[in-house]
């Protein structure tokens, strides 16, 4: 497959000067909109998640008139809900040492030296605005005796700087964000559309002046007009069919916007997460993902014996292999996930994986119990213990846990400068639907501080920009361009519904899953690749022609959805694959076999790699063009990562 | 100006507030009306008859206490209907099937059920009692004379036996109702409620035992 | 002990309540499910069951779900008359096929109230909820206003409680195994989530007011203490709240001056 590498200058609108002014300067030299102008402008913003919900709301507080549109049939269920460990600010209220500077700089570090300094070095300055926002909400953060707010440590950080709210953190954000947004559509300042999915973004004069929308309960069309729109549509882990993504989890709002002429960049980087539930069956729909901090104090054994099936009690010590204290003396059972990960794949796909499927490994809490006491475990880990109890039927408490990776967050999203703009005008992306500020890995406990810092701290300053910068006449749904974009989603719509064939929407799905994760997912390499490439492409053609779904199109068809969403992951597979294809340097949460060290660690190509691969769409089936971003490293300079 | 108090007393937590308050406040008539009957058990029935006498001293006085807990006792009926019929259309669509945790209780349940056999004995009571011919004259002959029927001391004896289960449930509610609630009341309120229950099924109940076959005219 | 059970199989009969849409007339359909195994999840048994309707050519059954780690609040199924089913503390998303045996008749509705009108099949549309919420349930706190965390301190007890109450999924149980089809734990948990806090002080009267007054206009029944709604409640939240929010409502009613 030939992708066709162009050189055209993607304009990131960085700032210069020294780091720590530049998003000061910035935001002095972006326009300002008139207090009494601004309810003039109609912004549209899609998902409701940690970034939609906080964008939707500021906006509306700043005076835009605002309609917000979510899948679910309630904004409060965002997947945002479902993180757990907490959100990273650099209050340095512990007075460890931290500061903005060491936050920037263990992101980019983190990032694997993919991301952008200066988005990064923003996202650490306004963290410390997201805590207080968020308290000021009444976010019940952990708090110690004294009444002050309590931070632990997350994901191998040197400072503790994750606030938390027990293990239900990033459900408590995202019903802070939900209840200022309520408030905006009680005063009648956002409209809320629940149950909609946006199937097109409209372009007018080649600027984004409005969507599409599929009304999930009654299945209509829906044309909805305005100035600006706003993707909050969170990430694509579910290309892998299993994963830690609600079911709803989708890309075909950002794939449909990329096929407008947003950039598509990075979709190779995929984060998996290395403590999950194990699959049990054929059946499976989702995975379950467990805290990271288990691992501080479980062991990660396998046999060493191959196929080695007795219980695990049974076998002595000397016959257990703990490979990461093996491979990684000094780092052991905390080496950071994607390594975590690896070696456990590792282990399994060379026969030594445990459990029915042979595709898990112990997580061991035999020795921390011996030296701790069941209480102090308990007081721990107890309602981690409890979530795997009751899914699995076994007690950790006397049997070790299994745990397996699992696809859990995407680094990659549609390509946006530092106005968090997309290279369609008008459109902007917040949160984990772009790819800004993770780079190549995520870092624990980022993801919930990016999502607000963009809704709450970035865009209701540089949304303004666009408003005050650029023409806008006034558009109505009934231009023509609406016309054609909702012609297209029903059309769409319709060819699934004629196809009429024999499989199912799921059985496409799972298919499509298992070609991810056998060659895109935790190693990857030049033929696995190719081969997903052909799998792929003839996986969607077989899906035109052999899927089934019943109709009717116009009522409440939960599987009619799914077949839309499906068939819009066949095509962004892809280029997911040719992604991953073309970068043949590892790094971060992408590891490439070709390009790792002596001793089998991932290695960096910056010479090749250091750049953000932003994917033009030029037709479905065709190879789409390669546009780089160069990543310059002023302050941060990369270095390789060794966890030995 | 005062519409917060319709507004309030239309509202499901209003409604629910005065019902407890009004359960309340007839609680405590029960203590009153138990503590004049239980002078049934003294000196062969003459200090009921001083006790009713001396309430009749009280004259207009009492004419108006009588007026109040009428009004308790319409304020609690009124609410229970307009609670009960709005409960039902709440869930016009019933289940099919439905099973309960073990929380709601035959007391909670049968709440409308057990109220509304309350009144209907206090009608028959007052009719017995308040309202009969010659009741003030020799007000412990007239309690021995209806008690000592077979009929009305089953009645009566049942009649208590659902005030107590009315109560199971109405005491603890009311705490809740009001807002009286904290681990460490809740826990006291549990037992009491049963006791309070209890408590006021057997004083009362214990009148139609007594005086069906312990009691002799010639006594 | 997993590892034998999953060669297990189990034959269930489903007794499902199907309607096409709102305004349609529905039935319970039963449907006979072999292969189920006992690590499934009840909303994976009802994958299986909705693929073997598709290959068919038939109408899977519609359910609401999405996160399956019983956080999102999406599904809602009343499962032999109880919400989310048997376990305690347990989303149906999170219920596994291992608490039944092999031949038993399971009866699956959706949560039944006026307030939460079907949509389809199994799923009900529970926006009362969001415009309760809307009512009042928020802290009134623009972007860019709010003072530093920490100048706020807040007793760890009533952080705790506040806490408690603030887990609350918005599913929609606590409704459905009310026998009056009340929202007061529901509307009652975020009342005294707000109300045990500092940042909830300034619109504390207010709030309680607007926010049962909203309850009340969606027509959810009136709570007569049965309880059941913590029962049922997947994240254990106390009727305590209730208590409070009552308090508050008293409070409110004969105290604060806004409230004509």
């Amino acid at each position: 497959m030939a992708t066709t590498a162009a050189s055209t200058a993607l304009d990131s609108k960085c700032p210069t000067g020294p780091i720590e002014n530049r998003w000061d300067q910035h935001r002095f030299d972006l326009k300002l909109v008139n207090p009494a102008n601004k309810r003039k402008f109609h912004v549209l913003v899609v998902g409701t998640g940690l970034a939609g919900a906080s964008a939707a709301s500021t906006l509306a507080e700043l005076g835009y008139r605002v309609s917000a549109f979510c899948i679910q049939d309630s904004p409060r269920r965002a997947h945002s809900i479902a993180a757990q460990g907490g959100i990273n600010a650099a209050k340095n209220y512990p007075n460890d040492g931290d500061s903005i500077y060491r936050l920037f700089y263990d992101t980019v570090k983190g990032g694997d030296f993919r991301a952008r300094e200066s988005n990064v070095y923003r996202l650490a300055q306004v963290s410390n605005n997201i805590i207080d926002q968020c308290a000021a909400q009444g976010v019940p953060f952990a708090r110690e005796y004294g009444g002050v707010l309590s931070n632990r440590s997350f994901g191998g950080a040197q400072v503790s700087r994750t606030f938390y709210a027990r293990g239900q953190t990033g459900q408590q954000l995202l019903l802070g964000a939900y209840s200022s947004l309520m408030r905006m559509v009680g005063q009648k300042r956002v409209t809320m559309y629940s149950r909609r999915e946006m199937l097109d973004v409209v372009k007018v004069d080649g600027v984004a002046r409005g969507i599409i929308c599929r009304n999930l309960t009654t299945g209509e069309y829906e044309r909805f007009a305005g100035d600006a729109v706003v993707l909050c549509t969170g990430g694509y882990g579910n290309v892998f069919y299993l994963s830690t993504n609600a079911k709803a989890c989708n890309v075909t709002a950002a794939w449909r916007a990329h096929k407008q002429g947003a950039f598509f960049a990075n979709p190779c980087y995929t984060q998996i997460h290395p403590t999950c539930i194990p699959v049990s069956g054929s059946y499976q729909s989702k995975l379950t993902l467990m805290s990271e901090s288990l691992r501080n104090d479980g062991r990660v054994w396998v046999p060493k014996a191959k196929g080695d099936k007795r219980r695990a009690a049974d076998i002595p010590d000397d016959e257990r292999d703990y490979y990461l204290e093996r491979r990684y003396p000094s780092f052991g059972n905390l080496v950071p996930r994607d390594v975590a990960s690896r070696a456990a794949k590792e282990r399994c796909d060379a026969g030594y994986g445990v459990g029915a499927t042979g595709l898990s490994v112990f997580l061991d809490f035999r020795d921390a119990i011996q030296r701790d006491g069941i209480e102090t475990i308990r007081a721990k880990y107890g309602n981690l213990f409890q979530m795997y109890e009751k899914i699995t039927a076994d007690d950790p408490y006397r049997v070790p846990m299994r745990i397996y990776p699992a696809v859990h967050y995407t680094m990659g999203g549609l390509w946006v400068d530092y106005n968090l703009e997309s290279t369609l005008p008008g459109l902007f992306v917040l949160g984990e639907a772009n790819f800004s500020d993770h780079g190549a890995n995520r870092l624990g406990a980022s993801a919930l501080m990016q999502g607000l810092a963009d809704g709450y701290f970035v865009l209701p300053y540089t949304i303004g920009g666009h408003f005050a910068g650029r023409a806008l006449p006034a558009v109505q749904a009934s231009d023509p361009a609406f016309d054609s974009a909702e012609a297209t989603a029903r059309g769409r719509t319709d060819s699934i519904l004629a196809v009429n064939g024999s499989r199912t929407v799921d059985a496409f799905h799972r298919e499509l899953g298992r070609l991810m994760w056998e060659h895109c997912g935790m190693a990857r390499n030049d033929a696995g690749l190719r081969r997903a490439h052909d799998d792929i492409r003839a996986l969607r053609e077989e899906f035109w022609q052999d899927v089934r779904v019943p109709g009717p199109a116009a009522s409440f068809n939960q599987n009619l959805e799914h077949a839309g969403r499906v068939a819009d992951f066949l095509e962004f597979a892809e280029l997911f694959s040719a992604d991953a294809l073309q970068r043949t340097e590892s790094c971060g949460g992408h590891f490439r076999e070709e390009s790792q060290t002596d001793e089998g660690e991932a290695q960096r190509q910056d010479d090749e790699f250091s750049f953000a691969a932003a994917w033009e769409f030029q037709g479905v089936g065709e190879p789409e063009t390669l546009h780089k971003e160069p990543l310059e490293f002023e302050y941060v300079k990369p270095s390789q990562r060794s966890y030995k | 100006m005062l519409r917060w108090i319709g507004n309030a007393l239309n509202s499901s937590v209003g409604k629910k507030i005065v019902m407890g308050l009004t359960g309340l406040l007839l609680v405590g008539f029960l203590v009153e009306h138990l503590h004049g009957n239980l002078k049934l058990y003294e000196g062969d029935g003459t200090g009921f008859n001083e006790y009713v006498e001396f309430l009749q001293g009280f004259g207009p006085l009492l004419v108006l206490a009588e007026l109040g807990l009428v009004a308790l006792f319409l304020c609690h009926i009124f609410l229970a209907l307009r609670l009960t019929l709005e409960n039902r259309q709440a869930r016009k669509h019933r289940y099919a099937v439905r099973n309960n945790r073990g929380k709601e209780s035959f007391g909670s349940v049968s709440m409308f059920a057990t109220g509304a056999l309350i009144l209907g004995y206090l009608i028959k009571h007052l009719i017995d009692y308040r309202f009969a011919d010659g009741f003030f004259d020799d007000p412990k002959g007239a309690v021995a004379n209806t008690l000592s029927q077979p009929g009305n001391a089953v009645i009566y004896m049942i009649a208590a036996v659902v005030l107590g289960v009315h109560l199971s449930h109405g005491f603890r509610s009311a705490f809740q109702s009001i807002g009286a609630s904290h681990p460490k009341l809740d826990a006291i309120l549990d037992k009491a409620g049963i006791a309070v229950a209890v408590f006021f099924a057997v004083g009362f109940g214990s009148f139609p035992v007594y005086y069906l076959f312990f009691w002799s005219p010639s006594s | 002990m997993s590892g034998d059970a999953s060669h297990e199989t189990m034959r269930i009969t489903l007794k499902v309540w199907r309607q096409s849409n709102a305004e349609a007339d529905g039935r319970i359909e039963t449907y006979h499910v072999s292969d189920v195994s006992p690590h499934m999840s009840f909303l994976e048994m009802l994958d299986v069951v909705n693929e073997r309707l598709l290959g068919q050519g038939k109408d899977p059954i519609a359910f609401d779900h999405d996160c399956r780690e019983g956080i999102c609040g999406a599904c809602s199924l009343m499962i032999d008359g109880r919400a989310h089913g048997p376990e305690a503390e347990t989303t149906a998303c999170q219920l596994h096929m291992r608490h039944y045996n092999d031949g038993d008749t399971i009866h699956v509705e959706p949560w039944r109230a006026n307030a939460f009108p079907v949509v389809r099949d199994l799923v009900v549309d529970r926006s009362a909820f969001d415009r309760i919420i809307a009512a009042g349930g928020f802290v009134s706190t623009p972007a860019g206003s709010a003072c530093d965390a920490n100048s706020l301190p807040i007793a760890k007890e009533n952080a705790e409680l506040a806490m408690d109450a603030a887990a609350c999924i918005g599913c929609g149980a606590c409704v459905a195994a009310c026998p009056n089809a009340a929202a007061m734990l529901f509307t009652s948990a975020k009342v005294a989530h707000l109300s045990l806090l500092p940042q909830g002080q300034p619109e504390r009267d207010a709030r309680v007011i607007a926010m049962v007054d909203a309850m009340d206009d969606e027509g959810f029944g009136n709570c007569t203490n049965h309880f059941e709604c913590m029962a049922a409640c997947p994240k254990g939240i106390s009727v305590e709240n209730i208590a409070r929010m009552n308090r508050e409502y008293l409070r409110a009613s004969l105290v604060s001056r806004s409230v004509e």
